[in-house]
């Protein structure tokens, strides 16, 4: 069993023995296991992922295992270096180069803002990727995930979180992305926003979307 | 346990439209069996709701082709529900200021084949 801490965050001592019975339970050579169950007493789920090329189906017995797997060509991405930065591991990890860019993020937004005003008693659950890239992109760091809830639950609603992004992304865009990229890509995007305005959702994109345009003279 | 042929007609009712709404899921019958009355009557409700302008959809901006539209040319709106310990999605879909498409519904794993058909996720994180 491997143990990735990188932050010596306090784990629970009887989580570790379980961990690595489930963990011996499961048909494949990665595998790992994250989130609250390391480091709550209380948890509502145990969060298995499987990094594997198999279609065939794992199942455990115990309820709360919840197993998500990952496919091979999913392991540069920022959520895969995000949940195995922090977990216990059955081996050690295969590790790739990240892979991200600005294009992916504004997807993570263009889909994470509707989603926020469909479901604002749930915007912990559903803010989750908007978080993580929004401070990767920020500082640099990718957030484990305990790091991650820690962040989520500093936000005391869907308005704290539509204040961050509205604040923080023109600055980050404009830092991240040359001036020609950056008008050539968030007009295109505007476009498509002008056609729905009488969304709620679109509004705040299409407003996000000037305020960095408006970024670059500023 | 709810009947499929009642619920996709409850659905079209509801729509109300002249063109043929096509349901979409690997195991969407299976699916629907499964759902309470009560489940149901929130995913009548919610189409209500997106009707009312209520919902709002996921928007891309890509050109990418889906079918006989553009994917730009979309709107999608996505409902999340879990049946025991099985999370499942329903993503409907509308042709921008027109007609409602698709009613997908299934397991993530098909959500996820959607959204990439759709482009609204280039993998699956």
């Amino acid at each position: 069993m491997i143990i990735y801490n990188p932050h010596n965050e306090p784990l629970l001592n009887e989580c570790l023995k379980e961990a690595e019975e489930l963990l011996a339970q499961i048909p494949a050579r990665y595998c790992f296991i994250t989130g609250s169950f390391l480091y709550q007493e209380k948890y509502k789920d145990i969060d298995v992922f499987i990094v594997t090329r198999s279609k065939k189906e794992i199942t455990l017995e115990n309820k709360k295992v919840k197993i998500t797997t990952i496919d091979f060509n999913d392991i540069y991405s920022l959520f895969y270096h995000s949940i195995s930065k922090s977990c216990i591991a059955k081996n050690f990890l295969p590790q790739r180069p990240l892979k991200v860019t600005l294009s992916d993020y504004w997807q993570v937004i263009n889909e994470a803002i509707p989603t926020l005003l469909n479901e604002k008693d749930r915007f912990h659950k559903n803010v989750r990727f908007l978080v993580l890239y929004t401070e990767y992109f920020k500082t640099g760091e990718i957030l484990d995930t305990f790091q991650l809830n820690e962040k989520i639950h500093s936000f005391k609603d869907y308005h704290e979180v539509m204040g961050y992004i509205k604040r923080e992304l023109p600055r980050i865009i404009n830092a991240a992305a040359k001036p020609s990229y950056v008008k050539r890509f968030f007009y295109t995007q505007a476009g498509y926003y002008k056609d729905v305005l009488y969304y709620d959702a679109q509004r705040f994109l299409y407003q996000l979307v000037h305020n960095i345009i408006g970024g670059i003279h500023g | 346990m709810v009947d499929v042929s009642i619920f996709k007609k409850r659905i079209t009712e509801i729509l109300s439209q002249e063109y043929t709404l096509e349901f979409l899921g690997d195991n969407l019958e299976e699916i629907i069996c499964l759902l309470s009355d009560t489940k149901a009557e929130k995913i009548y409700q919610w189409v209500q709701e997106i009707l009312a302008l209520n919902i709002r959809p996921i928007v891309t901006g890509s050109p990418k082709a889906y079918k006989e539209w553009k994917a730009h040319q979309l709107l999608t709106f996505r409902y999340p529900f879990s049946i025991g310990n099985t999370e499942y999605r329903i993503l409907f879909v509308k042709v921008k200021n027109f007609i409602y498409i698709e009613f997908h519904l299934g397991d993530h794993k098909y959500y996820d084949k959607v959204r990439k058909d759709l482009d609204l996720k280039k993998s699956n994180y």
